[in-house]
């Protein structure tokens, strides 16, 4: 709608564009990175509770209120499925990161035309699948990380 | 019955608030922005103290500038991540009282998380 109908002169009927219409909509990537912001947005803070679960085990153990702490913590932070938890909070979180970055962009008012928004989605994309990548692949590779 | 809300609803109808917006919309950006450093320097320091035991974190945290940046870390990301569960609970939940019930559960969840790191941090120091 270029211009809004003035109430001096209201059109005969005024079609209101209705609510994105899921099962009508030509599939787009950003249609996808728009929900995968909020979804990864949730997932991250798995990472925020294993950052705090560290703290407190660390504070537990040091001040000896409960000395195993850091070993109970331990036992799942290093597990097989604490590790899964890590790698899939290191992909939220970089997901999260870029996406973050992207509404940023967006914000100053840059990237609003197809083009540029098609472009920031997948580098996004791309640029957080790599970062996790880049950051496992060290962890394995250096032996900090094994299995 | 015409179809038209502009001569049936004017703009001084219109759910607004002259109250807050403005403010909440600037602590999204700006909790945003603090963010960016400060997680690329978590996963920095996680990445180096991996495996490296419980003598290697405790010397990590005991570190003043470690310490204050955890802090701050864990205060603006409380926060940020109080604001965006918010913001899901308004966009999903219409019932009022469910909303505030979730909304006050949420804020409690985000303090809880944010005393718990100051807890450590000073119980680290403490001993």
């Amino acid at each position: 709608m270029s211009k809004p109908p003035t109430a001096s002169a209201p059109p005969r009927a005024l079609h209101r564009p209705l609510s994105p219409h899921l099962q009508i909509w030509r599939y787009h990537i950003t249609m996808f990175t728009s929900i995968l912001h909020r979804i990864t947005g949730v997932a991250t803070i798995a990472g925020l509770l294993l950052g705090a679960g560290w703290l407190v085990a660390l504070g537990a153990t040091a001040s000896g209120i409960c000395p195993e702490a850091y070993t109970v913590y331990l036992t799942f932070a290093a597990s097989p499925f604490g590790l899964l938890v890590w790698v899939g909070v290191t992909l939220a979180g970089f997901l999260h990161l870029t996406g973050g970055l992207r509404h940023l962009i967006w914000d100053m008012g840059l990237g609003f035309d197809l083009k540029t928004s098609n472009l920031m989605a997948w580098s996004g994309l791309l640029t957080a699948v790599l970062a996790t990548i880049a950051v496992w692949f060290y962890l394995f590779a250096t032996g900090k990380v094994v299995l | 019955m015409s179809d038209s809300y502009l001569t049936e609803r004017s703009a001084k109808d219109w759910k607004k608030s002259v109250k807050h917006g403005a403010g909440e919309w600037l602590a999204e950006r700006g909790t945003s922005v603090a963010l960016i450093p400060l997680v690329l320097w978590a996963v920095f320091s996680g990445i180096g103290l991996a495996n490296q035991g419980y003598e290697a974190s405790l010397a990590f945290v005991r570190v003043p500038l470690n310490a204050a940046l955890i802090a701050l870390l864990f205060l603006i990301s409380g926060w940020h991540m109080f604001m965006g569960l918010k913001v899901i609970i308004d966009d999903y939940i219409g019932k009022p009282g469910t909303r505030g019930l979730l909304n006050l559960v949420n804020l409690l969840f985000c303090l809880a998380v944010v005393v718990a790191v100051l807890g450590g941090l000073y119980f680290v120091f403490k001993a």
